[in-house]
């Protein structure tokens, strides 16, 4: 039960692209994908966001869904993101015996439901596309051989907790992999819920800047395999890095707000270096969770303190890349913090000028080439559902 | 390692919170039934009760209920599984937003929208910081929830956990829902539910708790012996995963006393529950629950609690019994068997301790 749990693969798309050479491309030239808002329909297209750059009718094409397919974006971005992340794991060539897929969601289908809403006039096909659920079986129906499927619902730390469930079923036994993260596209519906809690940007957002105002939303996908160190071995595959420690925590401070201390965070993120058996001082760079919010990076910042003391190591919210990416986040910068391990290279946090007076420390400015060995990748949610995750590379 | 049931609650279509419905239950012949809600003034304080939907009320009040019996206030887990979450907030937030064309619009329902408002408001009332979590997978949430829990204490990573679900069906969604033939067009009895020849059942709402433990007391209820979930199972899958199950704890088809099926009156649905049963186990009791409840993405939470009350009492009477016409007694092992639309599927195994 205490095998080590490896990363064979991974898939992303986001606004910075499709992909993870795209995305590791975007990073390095420090190429925000916030922008401009191209294909939802909404009277708020002054927030920028960050789109994935592709229509429905492009990404069906790209996938061979045929026009009359009953499909959402939510699981056409999830299919798109998959596949590169099957791919590289090579499940299908080396087919592992009984494979789980765990999708964290949980706009699901509404940016349907929102056109189609109330009536539904002769759209009734979509009225059953609106659950989180019928998203990830329409993206678990594009690969033939998974043996158990569930979805995730945490808001945004929706896709960690996907990550965390997955190693779960490894480590008892139940599968011999799992595909596991999250996806999530815009949607009027939490477009205008995140506008009228008053905590989205007109402008780019700067996370962990004094002066930050908000967060700007994002959208898009991420998975990664996950299996035990020795089947992947088997199966001849080399893995990117190891799972090596996780934890689900609770701030139950507040239903959308974090409490000033981050008690939640806090305990999320000493629950997983416990889980890893490591020491503050191994982590060598934090992928924060770092929405732009004043509550968000005020009580994660102290968060971050409490744990680390006066060697808090290197900090960057790749939010100011992709926008936040909702139930996606977690996954999303789970392949970031990965590609990050992957080329010993930080992400800059970008947009920041300014210190925040309660921290003791800043992010980090600028790219920064450093060894790097274990990475720590924060995803926080609505109801304080916090959870951290820790990749180590294989040395 | 033990997983135990150390107490159970339920508000639904039944008397809420009691088993005293149990030998008697209530019968409908609607096509949507909502449940029958308890005082929630017993459970929750009216001030914090006022800003609650009702999903959340239940939940809270089915929460407090468990946590009061064993005395658990900070379990090791919270899990909900719910298909729709906060619907009825969702709902409200959207109808707004369709109308008012994205303007004017308040940030309360939104803030309650999201699935995991009902683990969270649970949490935020027992100030409990540990694990949290909320699945959402149609008709089998209720059993992923319980799989996460499951898992926990097998890695030993929990002593105990609350497992719940909970879905409500909203005037709005029952429309919805009629509109893709989820529910039957005429009157629903009994005898139309059991001729099982057209599309749909009734509409009903579902909540449940349970508080989980690895440690058998004197509130134990029953033994929770294994929970699985597949996905498109060939019957060659299920045989298999049967056998898993039955030869883990040393059982044979034949120590299953009853196998209790999501039977619901839909005859796409019905007929797999049936193939099951001449396939696996043709020789057990087959027994219902739906007939007395409706249709809800987490009626196996129901499911659960008539089990394990089944076992606690050592009688299941005639009123659950698909294929008998007498009550069975001595109650040992249970298998409870879901499919959502034949794509998703769930075993449950409960035991006497």
């Amino acid at each position: 039960m205490n095998e080590t749990i490896v990363v064979s693969g991974m898939g992303i798309i986001t606004g910075l692209g499709y992909g993870k050479e795209a995305t590791i491309t975007a990073l390095r030239s420090k190429r925000s994908g916030i922008g401009k808002m191209h294909y939802l329909n909404t009277i708020h297209a002054d927030y920028p966001v960050g789109e994935v750059k592709m229509s429905d009718e492009k990404m069906r094409e790209f996938l061979g869904i045929p026009a009359d397919k009953i499909i959402t974006r939510t699981p056409l971005l999830g299919i798109m993101a998959i596949k590169e992340a099957i791919k590289e794991a090579q499940l299908e060539e080396k087919r592992p015996r009984r494979i789980a897929f765990i999708n964290g969601t949980t706009v699901g289908g509404m940016e349907k439901s929102e056109q189609y809403y109330p009536e539904f006039v002769n759209t009734e096909a979509y009225i059953a596309a609106h659950d989180c659920g019928t998203s990830c079986e329409a993206i678990a129906e594009t690969f033939e051989g998974f043996d158990l499927i569930t979805t995730i619902s945490t808001a945004c730390s929706s896709a960690a907790n996907a990550i965390i469930l997955g190693a779960n079923l490894l480590k008892t036994g139940r599968v011999d992999a799992a595909v596991v993260g999250g996806t999530e596209c815009l949607s009027k519906f939490h477009l205008n819920g995140f506008s009228t809690l008053m905590i989205l940007d007109k402008e780019a957002c700067k996370p962990f800047d004094a002066n930050r105002v908000g967060l700007n939303l994002g959208e898009g996908a991420a998975y990664l395999v996950l299996e035990k160190q020795s089947d992947a071995k088997r199966r001849g595959i080399t893995p990117l890095c190891k799972l090596s420690g996780y934890a689900n925590t609770c701030d139950a401070f507040h239903q959308t707000a974090s409490s000033p201390d981050g008690q939640g965070a806090y305990l999320a993120m000493r629950d997983a270096l416990e889980d890893a058996k490591l020491k503050p001082e191994d982590i060598d760079y934090i992928n924060a969770h770092g929405t732009g919010t004043q509550n968000n990076d005020v009580s994660e910042g102290m968060a971050i303190v409490r744990i680390f003391n006066e060697n808090i190591p290197p900090v960057s919210s790749t939010k100011s890349f992709t926008g936040h990416t909702t139930s996606a986040a977690g996954s999303v910068e789970s392949v970031i913090s990965i590609l990050a391990l992957q080329h010993d290279f930080i992400p800059a946090n970008l947009n920041f000028t300014t210190p925040m007076p309660e921290l003791s420390f800043t992010p980090v400015k600028d790219n920064v080439t450093k060894k790097l060995h274990h990475v720590l990748s924060n995803s926080f949610g609505f109801g304080g559902n916090d959870s951290a995750c820790i990749f180590s590379k294989i040395e | 390692m033990n997983i135990y049931i150390q107490a159970a609650a339920q508000i639904s279509a039944q008397e809420p919170m009691g088993n005293a419905w149990f030998q008697r239950p209530l019968r409908f012949t609607e096509r949507y039934v909502r449940s029958i809600d308890p005082n929630f003034k017993e459970y929750i304080n009216p001030m914090e009760a006022r800003r609650m939907g009702k999903i959340l009320k239940r939940a809270l009040a089915t929460s407090l209920e468990v946590v009061r019996k064993t005395g658990i206030d900070h379990p090791d887990a919270i899990i909900t599984g719910t298909g729709l979450g906060c619907i009825e907030n969702t709902e409200k937030f959207l109808t707004a937003m369709v109308r008012d064309g994205e303007m004017y619009l308040q940030p309360t329902y939104f803030m309650q929208s999201t699935h995991n408002t009902i683990s969270s408001q649970i949490a935020l009332h027992l100030k409990c910081n540990k694990y949290n979590t909320t699945y959402a997978q149609r008709g089998i949430s209720f059993e992923s929830s319980l799989l996460d829990a499951y898992m926990q204490f097998e890695l030993g990573k929990i002593k105990s956990a609350l497992v719940a679900g909970h879905d409500e069906m909203t005037p709005d969604y029952f429309v919805l829902l009629d509109k893709i033939n989820y529910w039957k067009k005429g009157e629903v009895n009994e005898a139309v539910l059991r001729k099982s020849d057209s599309l749909g059942s009734f509409a009903g709402e579902a909540s449940s708790c349970f508080m989980l433990e690895n440690k058998k007391t004197d509130l134990t209820i029953c033994e929770l012996k294994g929970v699985d979930l597949f996905f498109n199972p060939s019957p060659l899958r299920m045989k298999e995963a049967i056998e898993e199950l039955l030869s883990k704890h040393n059982l044979h088809i034949n120590d299953i006393d009853v196998v209790l099926t999501g039977i619901n009156g839909d005859k796409d649905n019905d007929v797999v529950y049936h193939q099951f049963q001449q396939h696996f186990f043709p020789e057990t009791p087959m027994a219902w629950y739906k007939h007395l409840f409706g249709e809800s993405f987490t009626a196996t939470g129901l499911a659960t609690y008539i089990a394990a009350t089944a076992i606690q009492k050592q009688i299941l009477p005639v009123d659950y019994l698909y294929n008998r016409t007498s009550t069975l007694n001595g109650l040992k092992k249970i298998l409870i068997y879901n499919h959502f639309q034949n794509k998703d599927h769930a075993l449950i195994l409960l035991s006497s301790c």
